[in-house]
C-alpha cells in the first residue's frame, strides 16, 4: 500500500506541475494546431479499442486510459 | 471598459471559433468507424493463435447537448494458446475455436463545459460473460485549456470453462480514474491520469489450472498512472505523440510502457505514422520458471506437493519480460468526410529486453503479427 | 448582399475546394436570409411586424446574436444601437437632403435598445420600433463560415464580404494575406496601406461608404444613435481582432468617438488599428 501512495503522491505532484505549466493562457483562435484530429488523445478509437484489448490480453499490465471496460477469457 | 471585453463578448456567440481538443463541448459531426483487425501470435516451434475481428463504432450528437457512442465488435478466434509456459497442445495444431460479440453504448449529456457520461457494455463468449458499466464526469475551466476528468466503473464476469469439470465462477471489477488534460501552448497538450482497479473472485486461467498448474489469488489491486504528451511541429506538419504508464499491483508486477509516435502530414491528404512501443515487466510473485518438480515432473513446480493449497502460475502473461511492438500507418482523407487507414505491427515479447536484462527464462519468445484496415466517415 | 463577397480557400484538390466553397457559400447564404430586412420571410421581419405587440419568441442564434447585442450596448454607452436602423427615414441618400431636427426628433423617440424588452427567449419593441441586423450581419456571416471551414479541414485561406474579412489561415507558404485599406477620400480601388494579417480579421468602418455632401459638409451613414446625426471625427477606422464580428463592432463605436477616446479605446480592446482622422492622420497601431 505505501508503494501506491508514493507513486500517487508523484503522479499528482506531476498533474498539478502540468497543469500550473499552462498558466500561459493559449487563446481558443490559437488552437488551430490542437484541433487536428491527430494531436487529439482518441484521434481513432477503434485503433485504441484494439490495441488496448491486444496487451491486456498478452501481458500482465492494463488499464489507464478508461473505466468499466469489462473482461473477457482473451485475458 | 474591461480589456478586450467586446471580443469576450463576441467570443459567446456560436460558431466563432473552431472546435479544438481538450475542449468540454458537444462534437460538431457525426461519426461512423468501421476496422477490421487480422492477429496471428506465434512461437518458433509452431502458431499459437489467429483472430480475425471487425469492429464498428458509431458517434453521434443527438440534440445540442446530448452525444450517443455505440461500439460493437465480433472476435473469430483460432488455435491454440500454451498449456503451461510455452508448451503448445498437441502438434498437430489442433486447438480451440472461439468467438466473441461485444457491445457498449455511452450517453453523454452537456452542461455547458461540464459533460457526465455512462456506459454500459456487454461481452460474451461461449466460457465467459461480461457485463459491465461506467460513469464518467468531464469539467473544462473557462478557458477551456484544462479538463478534469473524474470516473468510475463495474464490471461483473461469469466464467464457465468449456473443457473438463463445468463450473460458473464469478469475477468482479471495481475500478476510477481521476485525470488531467491541459493545453500547454499552441502545440502542446498534455494528460495524465491516475487508474486503480480492485478484482475480487475468480482470477485464475482455467484452462491453464485444468492443462497446467494455475491457482492464483482471489483478490488483485492495481493502479496505473499515465502521461500522454502532444507535439505539433508546424515547419514539419508532423504531429509527435507520446506516453508513459507505470503500472503495479499487489501480485507485484511492476511495469513500465513507452509509446512514441509521429504523424507526419503528406500531400494529397496522406498521413504516414511510424510508431514503436515499449514494455518491461516484473513477474507476478507466484510465477514459476520452467522447472520441474524431480519427482511429479511437468507441469508441476518444484516443492509442489509440500504447498498444493499455494499460489502458482506459469502463464507467460505473469513471467518478466520486455516486449517492443514497431508499426506503420498510412491513413488517406478524401472529399466528403471520408478517409482509410491501414496498420501494420510487429509485437515480440523477450526475457532478455527487460529493463536491466532480468526477465524469465526458459520460455521462448512470443511473436505476434497485427494488421489492421478501415474506413470512417465524418459528417 | 448588395458588395462583393469571396472565399479564398486552399485545399488539396478541385473537388474539396469546391466542397469547401460550397458550404462558406451556403451558410453566408443562410444567415443573409435569415436576417435581412428585405425578406418578408426573415426573422429581422419577424421582429419588426411583431413590433406595439406582444412579446415574441426567438431561436437560439438570434437571441445568442440579442445578448451580444446587449453587451455592445452597454460597452460603447449607447453607440452601438440595433434600434437606430428607423433613421433611416430622415436621412435620405438619394435625395441629399439633410433632416430638420424636428424630423430627426420624432424618428429618435423610436430609436434606443433600452426601449427594448429582451427577456430570453422572448423579444418586444414599442410600436414604431424596428431592429435592423444590418450592422453585424456580414460580420456574424464571415466569421461562421471561416470557422466552417476550419472545421472542414481548411488550413489557409479567407472568407471577404464586401471588406469585412475573417481569416482561416496564411498563404499556403506561410506568407501573411495583405489587405488593402481604401483611401477615404481616393477613388474604389485606391489604397493607403495594406495590414499583414495571418490570423483573425479585419473590418473597416467609413464615412465614404454612404454619404452626400451639402454646403460643403459631408453627411454620412454613421450616425449616432442618441442624437440622430452622423459625426465627423474619422474618414475611416479599420481593426484587426480575432474575430470579425469584435473587429467590426470595435470599428463603429470606434468611428462615433472622439479622437482621443476613441485611440483609448481601441487600446482597451486590444486590437490593432489603422484610423485615419477628419483631417487625414493616420493612427495606427
Amino acid at each position: 500500500m505505501k508503494r501506491f501512495a508514493s507513486v500517487f503522491t508523484c503522479a499528482g505532484a506531476l498533474a498539478l506541475s502540468v497543469a500550473l505549466v499552462g498558466c500561459s493562457t493559449v487563446q481558443p483562435w490559437q488552437k488551430g494546431n490542437l484541433a487536428k484530429s491527430e494531436m487529439s488523445f482518441d484521434h481513432d478509437p477503434l485503433q485504441t479499442r484494439f490495441e488496448e484489448h491486444t496487451y491486456f490480453s498478452k501481458e500482465g499490465a492494463s488499464g489507464g486510459m478508461s473505466v468499466g471496460g469489462g473482461g473477457c477469457g482473451c485475458n | 471598459m474591461k480589456t478586450g471585453s467586446i471580443l469576450a463578448a463576441a467570443m459567446a456567440l456560436p460558431g466563432m471559433l473552431p472546435s479544438a481538443h481538450a475542449q468540454v463541448t458537444v462534437p460538431n459531426a457525426t461519426l461512423i468507424q468501421f476496422k477490421y483487425l487480422y492477429y496471428r501470435d506465434y512461437q518458433d516451434s509452431g502458431n499459437r493463435i489467429t483472430v480475425k475481428s471487425p469492429a464498428l463504432y458509431l458517434l453521434a450528437p443527438i440534440s445540442e447537448s446530448w452525444v450517443f457512442e455505440i461500439g460493437a465488435v465480433y472476435d473469430s478466434i483460432t488455435g491454440a494458446s500454451p498449456y503451461y509456459h510455452t508448451v503448445l497442445s498437441g502438434a498437430s495444431g489442433e486447438g480451440v475455436e472461439d468467438k466473441r460479440a461485444a457491445g457498449d453504448i455511452t450517453v453523454t449529456k452537456y452542461f455547458g463545459r461540464t459533460a457526465i457520461s455512462a456506459r454500459a457494455a456487454y461481452s460474451t463468449e461461449d466460457d465467459y460473460k461480461s457485463v459491465a458499466g461506467g460513469l464518467t464526469l468531464r469539467h473544462a475551466t473557462p478557458d477551456q485549456n484544462t479538463t478534469f476528468t473524474l470516473g468510475g466503473g463495474y464490471s461483473s464476469d461469469q466464467i464457465s470453462p468449456a473443457d473438463g469439470p463445468a463450473f460458473t465462477r464469478t469475477k468482479t471489477t471495481v475500478d476510477g480514474i481521476v485525470g488531467i488534460s491541459q493545453v500547454l501552448s499552441k502545440n502542446d497538450t498534455a494528460q495524465v491520469n491516475l487508474y486503480y482497479a480492485q478484482q475480487r473472485g475468480y482470477l485464475t486461467d482455467p484452462y491453464k489450472a485444468l492443462y497446467g498448474v494455475d491457482q492464483r489469488p482471489d483478490k488483485r489491486d492495481q493502479m496505473a498512472a499515465l502521461i500522454r504528451w502532444n507535439h505539433y511541429f508546424e515547419g514539419l506538419k508532423a504531429s509527435l505523440r507520446t506516453s508513459y504508464r507505470f503500472y503495479h499491483d499487489d501480485w507485484e508486477i511492476n511495469a513500465h510502457t513507452g509509446t512514441v509516435e509521429w504523424a507526419q502530414e503528406l500531400p494529397y491528404g496522406f498521413t504516414l505514422t511510424p510508431s514503436v512501443r515499449y514494455t518491461s515487466q516484473s513477474a507476478a510473485f507466484f510465477y514459476y520458471d520452467p522447472v520441474y518438480d524431480a519427482a511429479l515432473g511437468p507441469p508441476f513446480p518444484p516443492g509442489y506437493v509440500n504447498n498444493p493449497n499455494g499460489f502458482y502460475t506459469s502463464d507467460q502473461r505473469l513471467s518478466a519480460f520486455g516486449g517492443i511492438t514497431p508499426g506503420i500507418k498510412v491513413a488517406k482523407s478524401f472529399v466528403g468526410g471520408w478517409s482509410v487507414d491501414a496498420k501494420a505491427e510487429y509485437y515480440e515479447q523477450r526475457a532478455d529486453w527487460r529493463v536491466g536484462g532480468d526477465g524469465s527464462p526458459g520460455l521462448q519468445d512470443f511473436k505476434a503479427q497485427l494488421y489492421q484496415v478501415g474506413v470512417s466517415k465524418k459528417f | 448582399m448588395a458588395s462583393h463577397c469571396q472565399v479564398r480557400v486552399y485545399a488539396p484538390d478541385e473537388s474539396v475546394a469546391r466542397e469547401w466553397s460550397d458550404a462558406a457559400i451556403a451558410e453566408v447564404r443562410r444567415i443573409e436570409s435569415k436576417y435581412s430586412r428585405y425578406r418578408d420571410d426573415s426573422v429581422t421581419a419577424a421582429i419588426n411586424r411583431a413590433a406595439g405587440g406582444a412579446a415574441i419568441p426567438v431561436d437560439a442564434e438570434t437571441a445568442a446574436l440579442l445578448d451580444f447585442a446587449s453587451a455592445l450596448h452597454a460597452q460603447s454607452e449607447g453607440l452601438f444601437d440595433l434600434t437606430s436602423g428607423v433613421l433611416r427615414g430622415a436621412w435620405d441618400f438619394k435625395a441629399q437632403r439633410v433632416p430638420s431636427q424636428e424630423a430627426i426628433g420624432k424618428l429618435l423617440t423610436h430609436v434606443g435598445w433600452s426601449k427594448v424588452t429582451w427577456l430570453a427567449p422572448t423579444l418586444r419593441l414599442d410600436a414604431g420600433m424596428e431592429i435592423d441586423f444590418g450592422g453585424i450581419g456580414k460580420e456574424y456571416a464571415a466569421d461562421r463560415a471561416a470557422t466552417l471551414l476550419m472545421d472542414l479541414g481548411a488550413r489557409h485561406g479567407l472568407v471577404n464580404l464586401g471588406g469585412d474579412v475573417r481569416i482561416i489561415g496564411p498563404h499556403a507558404d506561410g506568407n501573411a494575406w495583405k489587405i488593402a485599406v481604401q483611401d477615404p477620400r481616393g477613388n474604389p480601388g485606391a489604397t493607403i496601406a495594406h495590414l499583414e494579417v495571418s490570423h483573425g480579421a479585419m473590418a473597416t468602418s467609413g464615412d465614404y461608404e454612404r454619404y452626400f455632401e451639402s454646403n460643403g459638409r459631408r453627411y454620412s451613414h454613421l450616425l449616432d444613435p442618441r442624437t440622430g446625426w452622423p459625426v465627423e471625427f474619422w474618414r475611416s477606422v479599420s481593426v484587426v481582432a480575432p474575430i470579425a464580428i469584435a473587429a467590426g463592432a470595435c470599428a463603429t463605436v470606434a468611428m462615433l468617438t472622439p479622437v482621443d477616446r476613441a485611440l483609448k479605446f481601441l487600446d482597451a480592446q486590444g486590437v490593432r488599428y489603422l484610423a485615419v482622422d477628419a483631417v487625414g492622420h493616420q493612427h495606427s497601431k
